[in-house]
């Protein structure tokens, strides 16, 4: 969806999201709307308010990137402590799930073929493409040449029957 | 299938070993400044175990010129903390709604859950 005002300062999660987070946490629980427009508000400055915080616990360590060890810090910090427990949880279910992703794809790199086996086989792969392309290259240039061939052959033909009419009209108009 | 293998073998090169931390430093957002390309999207594959655009929240952490590089894991338990934090602001609402003998929520009530609540002192004056 592509926001026609186009500031990046005017982000929020989407409201769909907050309405079905506040359906499950309140299920059979009326809501009305404006409550829920500041509920999208507060989860704005929410993120804000953990990002800058984990940002300044980060800025003090030696790391340049925040890491989910920052962020934790930061909820202990401005005492959402009771987070944690199930933040860390999650998180881990997220590392299983990248080195589960990792494993996949490594497994599928792998097929029990030696890297110096796949190394030959790429180098194949390149030459027969460069083969190909070379001769593709060549059967254009020849269609080329062909056409061009044609064209001047045909001119010449077009140019021949031109002059064989022209003397025709010249011995008719004698006839007359 | 061996092509598969071949292509695969140019981009593994590019990949760091198996802890964690080098993977998300490979990975980081790009906040602030700088103005590049995102460096690939947040947690891939963990976008289902979370309830919010993980996109979102890492454009909504880039907006603050402050914040520098964040891990793809950090998203991710920003968003996990932004859920349970929407838990319990609308719980601690509800109180209110009871008190009041209402069986609709309504916006006053999430005003006195923020007054009435140390950890959402930062929410006072948070307009529509």
């Amino acid at each position: 969806m592509a926001s026609s005002s186009g500031n990046d300062d005017d982000l929020t999660i989407p409201r769909a999201a907050i309405n079905k987070m506040i359906k499950e946490t309140l299920p059979n629980v009326r809501v009305a709307n404006d409550a829920r427009e500041l509920v999208v508000n507060c989860c704005t400055e929410f993120i804000h308010l953990i990002s800058s915080e984990a940002n300044e616990i980060c800025n003090k360590s030696d790391k340049k990137t925040i890491s989910p060890e920052h962020v934790i810090n930061a909820l202990e910090s401005l005492g959402f402590g009771s987070y944690i427990t199930e933040v860390k949880d999650v998180l881990q279910e997220c590392k299983t799930v990248a080195l589960k992703r990792r494993k996949a794809s490594s497994r599928l790199e792998n097929l029990g073929i030696p890297e110096e086996e796949l190394l030959r086989q790429q180098q194949e792969l390149f030459a027969k493409a460069r083969q190909q392309q070379a001769e593709l290259e060549q059967q254009e240039w020849l269609q080329m040449q062909q056409a061009a061939q044609q064209a001047q052959m045909a001119a010449a033909s077009a140019s021949v029957a031109q002059q064989a009419g022209s003397s025709q009209d010249e011995d008719e108009e004698d006839e007359m | 299938m061996a092509a598969a293998a071949v292509a695969a073998l140019v981009s593994s090169t590019e990949q760091e070993p198996d802890r964690c931390g080098s993977e998300e430093e490979n990975r980081g957002v790009e906040a602030g400044d700088g103005g590049q390309q995102p460096a690939g999207p947040a947690a891939p594959g963990c976008s289902r175990l979370s309830k919010l655009p993980l996109a979102r929240i890492k454009a909504l952490m880039k907006s603050d010129p402050d914040v520098s590089l964040a891990s793809q894991e950090s998203v991710f338990i920003i968003a996990k903390a932004t859920e349970l934090f929407v838990e319990m602001i609308a719980k601690d609402a509800l109180v209110y709604a009871q008190q009041g003998k209402r069986k609709t929520l309504q916006r006053k009530d999430l005003d006195n859950a923020i007054e009435a609540i140390d950890e959402f002192a930062f929410l006072e004056g948070t307009l529509d």
